[in-house]
């Protein structure tokens, strides 16, 4: 038997049964989609969180020296007492670092944890829980912030500690409402200041905006709030290859400042854009290796749908099977029929469900701000599933279809 | 090696086995059946059912015969031994020359495939399959391209007049051209003998007799027919009637003496 006739057989088969095929499948459908679908996203917010989410807390060509690792999900107890024990990082120790990086672009500082969330208020508005942070201005231009109007804080502003603020862009357009926000009057918690800039937007991701925030000078914030538990140094070189190699300086200048003795471990933490990114991968890898267990198990309880559907489909067409083996079919030949066409139900599911899941992940990209990007190995990955699952679970019942006595078949109702 | 079948009536035992020759010696090219000593038992449950005991039977290229006997004469069983959808438990089965009772399952589909074209009593078309494919089947199993396939049931279908009607589905057809249908699909591959089991079992009387004209044609043209059948009037279409009763031949007439026979049925 030829393979366009064993394929043009089962195609005709499935056609013959398209609701019965549709529902067989579901479950293989379901399972691919799924599978294709949370790839795309996955990949998509990989993407995304490279090019956006780094870039925007770390900043382009830049590192950072913090007290404490960026860490995405917890420290265990032991880091923690570790992390506790560290000094605070000072001005001082930037300082340390700038005479150690004189070619950097900018090298700014910004209170962290706990960063303080304020209530700021304009007349009779007033918009809840601002991100408070104190900086020194050359942070600005490590963030590569624009300005939609007025402009950054100067270093006058931080010599005199001026009770002026910089706000995210989210912030003003609740507070202000179109109205030109530069040079109005906000209560900032009980304190009032001066607005002197508003930064362009930097947009949201996973829903969570980076353009809700206050910015105000280093020194008028520690009078406000005191020194934080943590604060950054944030350093831009003007090329991403200097990077590396001023990393290595503001470490050996940190060591210095903090008195390390060599062996001593570092008591403070470098970190970079491709690091955070890195904490992106190692969380989606968790991800990665769930998937396939749900996969697989959707997978096998499709795949034994369609052994089921082939078994009923073998007993309903017993005399089929009887009637092609009186006019010369082999056990092989009907072997191959029933497993053409289970392989042809499941490639078919397979195919289905990449249809399903990338119609899936367009539609997440379109309401929502999860991104999703199709790839062509979940879409390989599919198809192949769907291909050996027809094999694995079609070679029983084609052989029992292959098995059957041409005799018996032919008398069969 | 007797070719007086004709002539001596066959009767007995011995006359029989001299006709068929001696056991694993090849039978003459002129004989496309030749059995010796065919037996087949089952196995039902711990009790032996012996459907065969020892059947010699020779049957001659372009013969028409029909194979009668009462329920449990063992006709069914012979029909499925001739027909290479059973084998023997002992004897021989010569079909066009080969010894098929000593073949595998899958030589035994190629014989089914380019020796044997089957009718049944219900016709066993594919319900979903037209005329056309039907008829095609027995090609598709031969491994021949889809063109010729369709010429050659073309062809096969304007033999018994259903080229008009090749695009339709089983069930839009009449039982006679159902069968009809059958026939065609029995022939596409030229087999060497067109085995039908009670083709008018399932048909009105006009109808029977249509089709066993159909019958009557192609034995006339040359090809070799065996009919199993219980019913007489139907019998009396074949040149020679070969009745079994018990497993073995109780008779064996040429066709003029057989209203005579017939009466002592």
């Amino acid at each position: 038997m030829r393979l366009s006739d064993l394929l043009s057989v089962a195609f005709g088969e499935i056609l013959a049964n398209k609701l019965r095929s549709f529902f067989t499948l579901l479950g293989i459908i379901v399972s691919v989609a799924f599978l294709v679908a949370v790839v795309a996203v996955i990949q998509g917010m990989n993407a995304y969180v490279k090019e956006n989410i780094a870039g925007a807390v770390v900043g382009t060509n830049a590192f950072q020296v913090r007290r404490t690792p960026i860490q995405v999900g917890f420290f265990d107890d032991e880091e923690m007492k570790k992390i506790q024990r560290r000094p605070r990082i000072s001005v001082g120790d930037a300082d340390a670092v700038r005479t150690a990086i004189p070619e950097a672009q900018a090298i700014g500082l910004t209170t962290g944890f706990p960063t303080p969330q304020s209530d700021i208020a304009w007349r009779d508005r007033e918009v809840g829980d601002i991100l408070v942070f104190g900086i020194t201005p050359p942070y600005q231009e490590v963030q590569d912030y624009r300005f939609d109007a007025g402009g950054p804080l100067t270093d006058t502003d931080i010599a005199q500690r001026r009770s002026v603020v910089v706000l995210g862009n989210e912030v003003a357009e609740k507070l202000f409402e179109g109205v030109n926000a530069v040079g109005q009057d906000v209560r900032l918690g009980s304190e009032h200041f001066t607005v002197v800039g508003v930064v362009a937007p930097k947009g949201k991701v996973l829903g969570q905006s980076f353009d809700s925030f206050a910015l105000i000078p280093f020194t008028r914030y520690e009078m406000l709030y005191g020194r934080r538990l943590t604060t950054t140094i944030s350093v831009k070189m003007r090329e991403a290859v200097q990077v590396d190699d001023a990393m290595q300086r503001a470490e050996e200048a940190m060591r210095v400042a903090h008195r390390l003795r060599p062996g001593q471990e570092n008591n403070f933490s470098l970190e970079t854009a491709s690091a955070l990114v890195d904490f992106w991968k190692q969380l989606t890898a968790v991800l990665f290796s769930v998937i396939p267990a749900v996969v697989a198990i959707g997978i096998v309880v499709g795949g034994i749908v369609i052994m089921n559907i082939m078994l009923m489909s073998v007993s309903e067409r017993t005399r089929e099977i009887g009637i092609r083996k009186a006019v010369g079919a082999r056990s092989q030949d009907i072997e191959r029929q029933f497993l053409a066409e289970s392989i042809v139900l499941a490639t078919t599911g397979g195919l289905l469900g990449v249809f399903g899941g990338w119609a899936f992940a367009t539609l997440v990209a379109t309401v929502s701000p999860l991104p999703a990007r199709i790839t062509g190995w979940s879409v390989l990955v599919a198809v192949l599933l769907g291909a050996v699952v027809g094999v694995i679970f079609g070679v029983y019942p084609a052989r029992r279809a292959a098995r059957l006595d041409p005799i018996t078949a032919l008398r069969a109702e | 090696m007797s070719p007086q079948i004709e002539e001596v009536g066959l009767s007995t035992t011995a006359e029989r086995a001299a006709v068929v020759g001696a056991a694993g010696s090849t039978p003459d090219k002129d004989w496309v059946i030749v059995t010796r000593g065919l037996k087949r038992e089952y196995d039902m449950g711990g009790e032996i059912v012996r459907a065969l005991r020892g059947v010699d039977l020779a049957i001659r290229r372009n013969e028409y015969v029909a194979i009668m006997g009462p329920s449990g004469s063992g006709k069914s069983t012979f029909m499925n031994l001739v027909g290479c959808l059973d084998t023997p438990n002992a004897g021989e089965y010569w079909l066009s020359g080969q010894l098929v009772s000593t073949f595998k399952d899958d030589e035994l589909a190629r014989v089914r495939n380019k020796e044997i074209g089957f009718v049944f009593q219900t016709f066993n078309l594919l319900p979903r399959a037209s005329a056309l494919h039907n008829v095609e089947l027995p090609l598709v199993y031969a491994g021949i391209g889809s063109a010729e396939r369709k010429e050659r049931a073309m062809e096969a279908l304007t033999k018994v007049q259903l080229d008009n009607r090749a695009s339709h589905r089983p069930n839009e057809l009449s039982g006679g051209q159902r069968q009809r249908v059958a026939i065609a699909r029995a022939l596409v591959n030229r087999p060497a003998i067109l085995l039908a089991d009670e083709p008018t079992g399932n048909l009105d009387s006009t109808t029977s007799e249509e089709i066993m004209k159909v019958f009557e044609t192609l034995a006339n043209t040359g090809q070799t027919v065996i009919m199993v059948t219980h019913e007489p009037d139907i019998a009396q279409h074949a040149r020679r009637v070969v009745v079994l009763r018990d497993g073995l031949i109780a008779s064996d007439t040429k066709r003029e003496a057989f209203s005579a026979k017939l009466v002592g049925l």
